[in-house]
């Protein structure tokens, strides 16, 4: 029993970690951030491994969450940095993270996060998200469809803001 | 990552939006012996998840069973006793009071009860001595010297 669950972690680990450490480089700024959040995320997964339906989703989930913990620590720090030095001194923030994931994460509530996180990145299909979602499979399309919306109107701002 | 075309909405391939919901093509594998650290990591918090659980589940089993227990031990209050009921005026004391007569000598020494006094003197281990004669009564011998155990006296 126990040996059959330590196998599929390993398996689990083997398929899943790479890509959601490198879905979280591309957002966060560097690779060993990535890396304790994707471990994290996996931390928490197997400490409660018996009561997690799907896995996937419960990674990308925990990780999205993660991730903004992440850049409102940063933001606080650099809030922090601005009071304590004269503003000149600091030079703005270099924004290495892929702008357009950011936005997604950014710019979404979690009602509509979740299920674009699910679906997209984290591959499944809406039949799985509306039953780890606990929402209709209409309600999830209709999420879906609120947050492309919603997506590319903040992507259309920000276009505009660099031209 | 698989693309499911009769999920997946109609996206225009022009369309910004399909940028950034493109499937994750960045891998980043794992430093060395990352699992087995996260394995220990997340056992160690299951094993503080169970004992917090465990406690949590103890302070609340005592928080219902202490009522219960107070109630119990204790015996409420005290039920009132019956008041002892004074001595009826109409039957004369079969005692009377003892007041001191005028010209009589009340003595309280006179009748002591034996178990109130006490012995003035405590009593000392004595010599052995020959039956019949008291130790104080023992004659000296002749030549001064005190008689032994063993020594007949001499009358």
């Amino acid at each position: 029993m126990k040996r059959s669950r330590d196998k599929a972690a390993s398996e689990l680990f083997a398929a899943l970690y790479p890509r959601l450490a490198g879905w979280c480089r591309r957002l966060v700024d560097d690779d060993e951030t990535a890396h304790e959040i994707a471990s994290e995320a996996f931390t928490r997964l197997w400490a409660r491994w018996t009561s997690v339906q799907e896995p996937r989703g419960f990674l990308y989930v925990t990780a999205a969450n993660l991730v903004r913990d992440h850049w409102r620590g940063l933001e606080r720090e650099r809030k922090a940095m601005r009071r304590v030095t004269s503003e000149a001194a600091v030079s703005p923030h270099t924004e290495q993270a892929d702008p357009s994931v950011r936005l997604l994460v950014q710019s979404l509530p979690e009602r509509l996060r979740v299920p674009i996180l699910l679906h997209y990145y984290a591959d499944m299909p809406i039949r799985e998200v509306s039953v780890l979602t606990g929402r209709k499979e209409g309600t999830v399309k209709a999420d879906l469809h609120a947050a492309r919306e919603l997506l590319r109107a903040h992507l259309r701002r920000s276009l505009d803001h660099t031209r | 990552m698989t693309t499911r075309a009769d999920d997946r909405p109609e996206f225009d391939p022009d369309d910004p939006i399909a940028v950034i919901l493109r499937p994750t093509s960045d891998l980043l594998g794992p430093p060395p012996r990352r699992y087995e650290a996260i394995r220990r990591t997340a056992a160690r918090r299951r094993l503080l998840r169970a004992a917090a659980g465990v406690g949590l589940s103890c302070a609340a089993l005592a928080l219902v069973a202490l009522p219960f227990h107070l109630a119990t031990t204790s015996d409420g209050p005290a039920s009132p006793a019956t008041p002892l009921a004074p001595p009826s005026a109409t039957h004369p004391s079969p005692d009377p009071d003892p007041a001191p007569r005028p010209g009589g000598t009340a003595t309280p020494e006179s009748s002591p009860t034996p178990s109130a006094r006490v012995p003035e003197t405590v009593p000392t281990p004595r010599a052995p001595s020959v039956p019949g004669q008291a130790p104080d009564e023992r004659t000296p011998l002749r030549d001064g010297s005190a008689p032994g155990p063993d020594t007949p006296l001499r009358q």
